[in-house]
């Protein structure tokens, strides 16, 4: 039998998406296990194909959103989460999760500051799949849906070029294809340079199956017609990851 | 100057025994009952005269005084909010000159009902009225529960702090459910002032403008909700000049549970343990000051009785409880609601009894007396009854997901309640005693307000529904309900907003759960317009609204449940009570015929406000919110038009009379005649609508709501997908019809439906011999609602017009 990668899903106090998140990895293959952060060694990672972020409100994100888990991270582990990618180890950040390891350092500089709408903003957006050689889209079509709700999703660098720039280096590998919330050039995921570091706004768990999807006469993404673009995301990674080992 | 005898002392000082310490014993033996109330009043207990000679007489009989802790103690427990005595008292109503005598409105309309329905149907609820919330049965193995509580005299006051900590003790109601359930989804319904409501209409100072309590509320439940990570999927807003000076905001939380771990017990031995936040000041009163009237020194005063909620200790806590009881750790659990400890321990350890030592709670600053810490609303904290040898692993989970564990006590099986603080008994209470408040004796009466009123000529229907559409019972709640994360968990199969736009108003919500086939879907229905002239059929018509919501989203007509909130303004003005009265039996009458029993309930009283010029009363208002059970997600069925070739049909009968209904409102009809709802007709019609579904020969179906049938018809019509022609030449209705009521009259028990033109004669056959007639077709050829009516056109309006006033109406201040 084929062995299944492991997906460790960190759990910070206020993480709430990681339930339907280890879900989602369970369905594609992975086997996984939810770690609250109290317990998190450097020793956990070992034998780990996969280090998961996912969303919700880590310590409430009262002060700038993912930077208290950041801190304690780092605090816990220190830079072991930069040695698991070098390694070969992918680490997927999903909303808060990508708030959290761009805090850390993991992907290309930028933050991810209130929406311009200045609202929590929980609705379904278009995106664009600028990187389909990126292990995490390589299943998915050029352009596909997920739901996004967040109130600082709003992808911001320094200087506006610099998040044009990583448009033309393929940094971003996701962007809106409308204005959704002020990010600069548009961007709703990044990946680092190594491609399995990732992290995205949106939410792929939250469409598996074309159910979930608000219009009932959706058509399903991919080869089988059930399937939600996010089936696809999670199955991307999964068939990249069974490969590199 | 002469130096006077001695200074002026408090009541309390007056007659305490002993120098204020951290508690106090109370000579109340020899006091009348004048100073009884003043007593009362003074220590904010909001206990009636009658409670306090009650008191009084049962330490006379004990032969002992009582202590402070003991009296705070008492008045909690005996208070409106934790007791719900008005709904247990003999009331004497007098109904259009007759007079009949309810003893206990709760026992006769409410469990009595609910208990027969129970009969009838075995199995399918599990638990109703004694626990934080009512399970039913969703398969073999799981249960799912609801509830729903308000929140409306801290939302007044600190509308955020108290939204948000509206939302956050309900949802630890449903982790007290059974032994921890898990919250899956939440509602919240508000009744607010118009949100244009002019300054100088504002008869009393300190009042939070609609649109600030309206801002404060929606932030306050977007923010526990969103951090919590429970979807928030289901509700409604009202606004209404009564509701300025008391806004109402309901908050409820479904739950999921295995459902071996229902019940729950506790026995001499097991440990007390509190989990989550700790207990300070914060909080005192809340339940007290929630069972009195609200003037404008509450905005100043009754601060302390409101907190601020912090979702993330909770979502620690309810980490830790749900992992505690998976692992089968929990023998009993409660939360730490109104009345706090004293309350929670007080449930716990009403039969057993048991010891509970203050100097062990976690405060959050020192210098708290003893009642303080005992009855103390600190947000956040859950307590536990363990078995002794489960309290290592306990502390290992707490530790594992940084919550706070503290040992309190023991049950010990005395049969009594005792609180130790710095080494003293500080309240020594029989528990049975405890649970004995005196039954009120009290007087309603009401008078039929509505008659016959001629429904006004319509000259142009297209304006009357554009102008419906900017009417804010109807505008879209898209801008609050994007606020609201209402798809984290992943779980949410039918969204509040839906259809092929993913704009389009749905009817009720519809969430998978994790472990079955089945899905739950939840709904709410308010009609407060309805009940100012005619409660009776206000409470049919929620109840049929309920029902019918769920049943057209797919649910089993046959497997759904309901809860019942009131909020009344003062339930000793004999028509405000003789309002409730009639809306009790309104929601019995029909939660009897549809077979859907109550399994919980809640009720808000003393919600009115003393302005200089007299208090300003809301109407009453009652809340019915419901779950069903969807047998499979092949039976989801949204609300929203999917097909340019399909054909419209209607279930239901359009009756004659408009009020209640917002086209009523808009034109001035007063006290029109309110609808009627006729149980059985309708049932059989949701059965076989139900049948229908099973048959997948429904594509789409909308509920007639506010607004009427015009409205629904293009509500249906805002996905976007085709235009509408429709014909009401064979509209089932009664003959006094006008044409007003067909269009935006609001009779209940109707559903637009939509079906493929190959089935719609199986569909009709399904409803042979009830009011049921295909109405028109969508259509490829234009985007409008056109509305026939023979040769005459009623109604030729652009959908994108009309949708652009709908989605603008409250955007504008949200």
């Amino acid at each position: 039998m084929e062995e299944r990668p492991c997906a460790v899903l960190l759990k910070f106090p206020g993480t709430n998406c990681d339930a339907e998140t280890a879900r989602a990895l369970e369905e594609v293959g992975f086997v996984t296990e939810t770690l609250p952060v109290s317990a998190l060694t450097p020793e956990k990672l070992v034998g780990v194909a996969l280090v998961v972020l996912s969303g919700g409100f880590s310590y409430g994100d009262y002060v700038m959103s993912g930077r208290i888990a950041s801190l304690v991270t780092e605090q816990k582990i220190g830079a072991t989460l930069g040695e698991f990618r070098d390694n070969g180890g992918f680490i997927l950040g999903i909303c808060n999760g990508f708030q959290i390891l761009t805090q850390l350092g993991l992907l290309p500089p930028g933050s991810l500051v209130e929406n311009a709408s200045g609202r929590f903003q929980c609705q379904w957006v278009r995106l664009k799949n600028l990187a389909p050689t990126n292990p995490y889209l390589a299943h998915l079509p050029e352009e596909f849906e997920f739901p996004i709700a967040h109130a600082e999703g709003r992808f911001v660098t320094k200087e506006a070029a610099e998040a044009a720039a990583y448009v033309e280096n393929g940094a971003a590998a996701l962007t809106y294809l409308d204005e959704v919330n002020g990010s600069f050039a548009d961007i709703a995921g990044l990946q680092d340079e190594s491609g399995r570091v990732f992290g995205l706004m949106p939410h792929p768990e939250r469409f598996l199956h074309r159910r979930d999807h608000y219009d009932p006469d959706w058509k399903g993404a991919g080869d089988d017609e059930s399937r939600g673009a996010g089936y696809y995301f999670f199955r991307s990674l999964h068939q990249s990851i069974s490969q590199s080992n | 100057m002469p130096m006077s005898d001695s200074p002026t002392l408090s009541p309390l000082d007056q007659i305490a025994e002993a120098p204020a310490d951290h508690y106090r014993v109370l000579k109340i033996s020899d006091l009348d009952g004048d100073r009884l109330l003043e007593l009362s009043r003074f220590m904010k207990l909001s206990l009636s005269r009658e409670d306090m000679l009650a008191v009084q007489e049962i330490y006379r009989e004990w032969e002992r005084e009582p202590t402070d802790v003991e009296l705070e103690v008492i008045a909690q427990t005996w208070s409106e909010h934790c007791k719900h005595r008005i709904f247990g008292a003999t009331i004497t109503h007098e109904i259009d000159g007759a007079t009949e005598t309810v003893d206990s409105l709760f026992k006769t309309y409410i469990r009595d009902v609910s208990q027969r329905i129970f009969d009838k149907k075995p199995g399918f609820v599990l638990s109703a009225f004694h626990d934080n919330a009512g399970f039913i049965a969703l398969d073999e193995n799981l249960a799912i529960c609801l509830k729903a509580e308000t929140h409306n005299h801290p939302s007044a006051i600190e509308p955020y702090a108290g939204a948000n900590t509206g939302l956050g003790g309900v949802i630890r109601d449903i982790l007290g459910a059974g032994k921890g359930a898990k919250p899956i989804g939440s509602l919240d319904v508000f009744c607010f002032g118009a949100p244009d409501t002019a300054m100088d209409h504002i008869k009393a100072e300190d009042v939070i403008h609609p649109l600030g309590v309206m801002r404060g509320v929606v932030r306050g439940v977007r923010d526990y909700g969103n951090r919590m990570g429970i979807p928030t999927i289901s509700g409604a807003i009202q606004f209404d000049d009564a509701y300025i000076y008391n806004p109402l905001v309901f908050c409820g939380t479904a739950g999921v549970i295995p459902i071996q771990d229902i019940d729950k017990k506790i026995e001499a031995g097991m440990k007390v343990i509190a989990v989550g936040g700790r207990t300070g000041r914060d909080g005192l009163h809340g339940a007290t000051f929630s069972s009195a009237a609200l003037d404008t020194d509450s905005h100043e005063s009754d601060q302390q009785a409101v907190q601020i909620g912090n979702p993330i200790e909770e979502k620690k806590a309810a980490d830790f409880v749900l992992a505690a009881r998976d692992k089968g750790l929990i023998g009993f659990i409660t939360d730490c609601g109104a009345g706090g400890f004293s309350s929670a321990a007080g449930e716990m350890l009403e039969e057993c009894g048991g010891t509970i030592d203050l100097d062990q709670v976690k405060l959050k600053e020192p210098g708290l007396v003893s009642w303080e810490v005992f009855i103390s609303e600190s947000q956040e904290r859950m307590v536990l009854a363990v078995d002794e040898s489960a309290l290592p692993e306990l502390r290992k989970l707490a530790d594992l997901y940084e919550t706070e564990l503290t040992e309190l006590g023991s049950a010990d099986g005395s049969g009594i309640l005792k609180v130790t603080h710095h080494g003293r008994t500080v309240c020594q209470l029989d528990c049975t005693k405890l649970h004995d408040a005196p039954v009120r004796t009290l007087s309603s009466r009401w008078e039929k307000k509505t008659a016959a009123v001629d429904a006004p000529v319509l000259t142009h229907a297209g304006a009357a529904l554009r102008d419906l559409f900017t009417d804010f019972a109807i505008v879209s709640r898209e801008p609050i309900i994007r606020e609201y994360d209402h798809e984290v968990q992943g779980n949410t199969v039918l969204k509040p907003l839906a259809g092929a736009s993913g704009d389009a108003p749905q009817d009720a919500a519809v969430l998978r759960i994790s472990g079955s086939e089945r899905l739950m879907s939840m709904s709410v229905a308010i009609l407060p317009e309805w009940g100012k002239t005619d409660p009776y059929a206000m409470g049919a018509a929620c109840v049929d609204e309920c029902v019918r919501q769920l049943v057209a989203s797919g649910a089993d007509p046959d497997r759904l449940a309901i809860l019942d909130n009131f909020c009344v303004g003062n339930p000793e003005d004999e028509e405000e009570l003789g309002a409730l009265v009639e809306t009790v039996k309104g929601i019995a009458a029909a939660a009897e015929a549809y077979g859907a029993p109550f399994v919980s309930g809640k009720d808000s009283f003393y919600n009115y406000f003393e302005t200089e010029d007299g208090p300003v009363s809301i109407p009453v208002t009652i809340l019915i919110s419901g779950m069903g059970i969807v047998e499979e997600a092949a039976h989801v069925i949204g609300a929203s038009l999917r097909r340019e070739d399909s054909l419209l049909a209607i279930i239901g009968r359009t009756g004659a009379a408009l009020g209640g209904s917002v086209f009523a409102r808009r034109h001035d009809l007063g006290n029109a005649e309110v609808p009627a709802t006729s149980f059985d007709e309708a049932f059989q019609c949701y059965r076989q609508y139900y049948e229908a579904v099973k048959q997948g020969l429904i594509l789409s179906a909308h509920d007639v709501g506010e607004g009427g049938l015009a409205v629904t018809l293009a509500e249906a019509a805002f996905s976007g997908k085709a235009g509408l022609e429709i014909d009401l030449c064979s509209l089932p209705m009664d003959d006094d019809a006008s044409k007003a009521a067909m269009l935006f009259g609001e009779s209940p028990s109707r559903l637009v439906i939509e079906v493929a033109p190959e089935n719609l004669e199986k569909v009709a056959k399904l409803f042979d011999g009830l009011p049921f007639a295909a109405l028109g077709r969508a259509t490829s050829r234009h985007a409008n609602l056109v509305v026939d009516w023979g040769e005459e056109t009623l109604i030729n309006e652009s959908l994108t017009d009309l949708k652009s006033l709908w989605k603008n109406g409250l955007a504008q201040y949200y």
